[in-house]
């Protein structure tokens, strides 16, 4: 669960545009990549395992409302290209749904875009490091790590956003980057209080990584002794 | 999520939003959006809201459910709300309602247009894999939907998943997971195979005989940019207490008529 929950018009307007860039730009080379592959085939594929991320994302684990993203899975059955491509249909479709703003599907899609691709290829390294026969325990560690390394950039991005209501509602007159610069210096970070929120962050999604490694590592085992062909296969 | 439920609004419903068009509907959807995305102020964000809960009425849909399935982000926002809280409530609020109208207004966009239509609508801004990606996601929606329904109700007969056996319910779910993936991969392939036969080449083609502008479509988008206008007006002017507050008598007058319409007229 490390995508942004947050609402439209809370993060700053620079944030959410260099967000859309940014997932345009790797959207492009995603599609630049598989321009050789036969589509035809793969968006089908894409469009089951998108499904399979819809419903495991909108189906919120009680008590603590966790859900899982199986995005590494995604990036080891399609690739990190077309996974990108994936992540992006996900992001759109449950935004559609009221499920995290409309605005933010490009942050989102770059931070479990990187769970993606970072998966992918961890679990590609620990797959050779420990040998094929290993792929669960691959997966399950590519997974965490990449949870890790996802929860990271979306702590980054609040860090950057410099979210605070108080400064957003009331304090408009002001120059943002002169007020900005004040808080940074009183340490309040201009608000969502970092260190709280990292914390509580770290603290909650800890569980929930291990339950997404655990999953991840058990799917993946159960898919390739059954079709070793979509764990081996020729990806871009 | 209700995906299966939305499909059915979205496909029967028959009021003046089911009329309009998507491209309209998708402006109006912008339009609201952006306001919300401009308002900084409780009661405007509130009038906002009550603005769509009597579209919602107007849908002639189950109200109770339309603003339930939008109310699920309001978790989330108030775990972002108690992260950067600062004392006000009022503040507070303004995220909590920024959650829920953004929620709604595409809740609303959803319940009321089928799928095809919406994304016929991206579709000249999302590359050609994409959009070809979003249909085919929908659609395995429902097949996985079914499938995931079936094997939960599989795993519980069978001792599957039971109480107090995490462990073992976390495997068997996982399992359960991964077949799901696999016999949804082969229900894809076989309707890869039909495609191919009936000549897809990696391009779904959409319907090409795009329909006129009604005046449910204008009816649509001039609420939208009433909506928009309000908001912008409102932010210019910057006697924004006071105008807020008459935005809600506004928006509460609204809403009762709405009521008092679909009362009237009977669902």
């Amino acid at each position: 669960m490390s995508h942004l929950h947050i609402p439209d018009g809370v993060l700053p307007w620079w944030l959410v545009l260099t967000g859309w860039i940014c997932t345009a730009v790797l959207l492009t080379i995603c599609i630049y990549r598989v321009r050789r592959m036969e589509l035809a085939r793969k968006i089908p594929l894409i469009g089951i395992v998108s499904a399979l991320m819809v419903i495991c994302m909108t189906l919120p684990i009680i008590p603590f409302a966790y859900h899982v993203n199986l995005s590494v899975v995604a990036g080891i059955i399609l690739g990190p290209a077309l996974a990108f491509i994936s992540i992006f249909i996900v992001d759109l479709i449950i935004a559609m749904f009221g499920h995290g703003g409309i605005t933010v599907v490009g942050l989102n899609t770059i931070v479990i875009g990187a769970e993606a691709v970072f998966g992918y290829y961890l679990f590609q390294t620990f797959k050779f490091l420990m040998g094929s026969y290993s792929v669960g325990w691959s997966s399950g560690i590519a997974a965490v790590l990449s949870l890790i390394l996802s929860t990271s950039i979306l702590v980054g991005l609040l860090y950057a956003a410099h979210v605070n209501p108080d400064l957003i509602i009331h304090r408009e007159k002001e120059p943002y980057v002169e007020s900005a610069i004040q808080d940074t210096e009183s340490n309040v970070n201009n608000g969502v209080k970092i260190g709280v929120f990292a914390k509580t962050a770290l603290t909650l999604l800890f569980f929930g990584w291990i339950l997404e490694g655990v999953i991840t590592g058990l799917v993946i085992k159960y898919v390739s002794g059954i079709r070793p062909d979509l764990i081996e296969h020729d990806t871009t | 999520m209700d995906v299966a439920l939305i499909d059915y609004y979205a496909n029967h419903g028959k009021s003046f939003l089911h009329s309009a068009g998507g491209p309209g509907k998708m402006l109006f959807s912008a339009l609201v959006i952006t306001s919300i995305v401009i308002t900084d102020e409780f009661y405007l964000m509130l009038a906002i809201y009550l603005a769509l809960v009597s579209m919602a009425v107007l849908t002639r849909l189950s109200v109770a459910r339309i603003l339930s399935i939008a109310a699920y982000p309001a978790i989330f926002a108030l775990l972002f709300v108690i992260a950067a809280w600062e004392g006000s409530l009022l503040n507070s609020g303004v995220i909590m309602l920024k959650a829920l109208t953004a929620a709604l207004t595409m809740v609303i966009l959803i319940a009321t247009t089928p799928y095809p239509d919406v994304f016929k609508t991206l579709k000249p801004v999302l590359p050609g894999i994409i959009h070809d990606g979003l249909y085919l996601t929908y659609r395995s929606l429902f097949v996985l939907l079914e499938m995931t329904d079936e094997l939960v109700k599989g795993l519980k007969v069978r001792g599957g998943l039971s109480k107090r056996k995490y462990l073992r319910n976390i495997v068997n779910f996982s399992s359960g997971i991964g077949l799901v993936l696999l016999k949804g991969l082969d229900i894809t392939e076989k309707y890869y195979g039909v495609m191919k036969v009936r000549g897809y080449t990696g391009k779904i083609a959409s319907d090409k005989n795009g329909r006129r502008f009604s005046t449910d479509d204008i009816a649509v988008v001039a609420f939208g940019i009433l909506i928009f206008s309000v908001s912008l007006g409102i932010k210019l002017s910057g006697n924004i207490g006071q105008s807020g507050l008459y935005a809600l008598v506004i928006a509460a007058i609204i809403l009762i008529t709405s009521i008092a319409y679909i009362a009237k007229v009977g669902h």
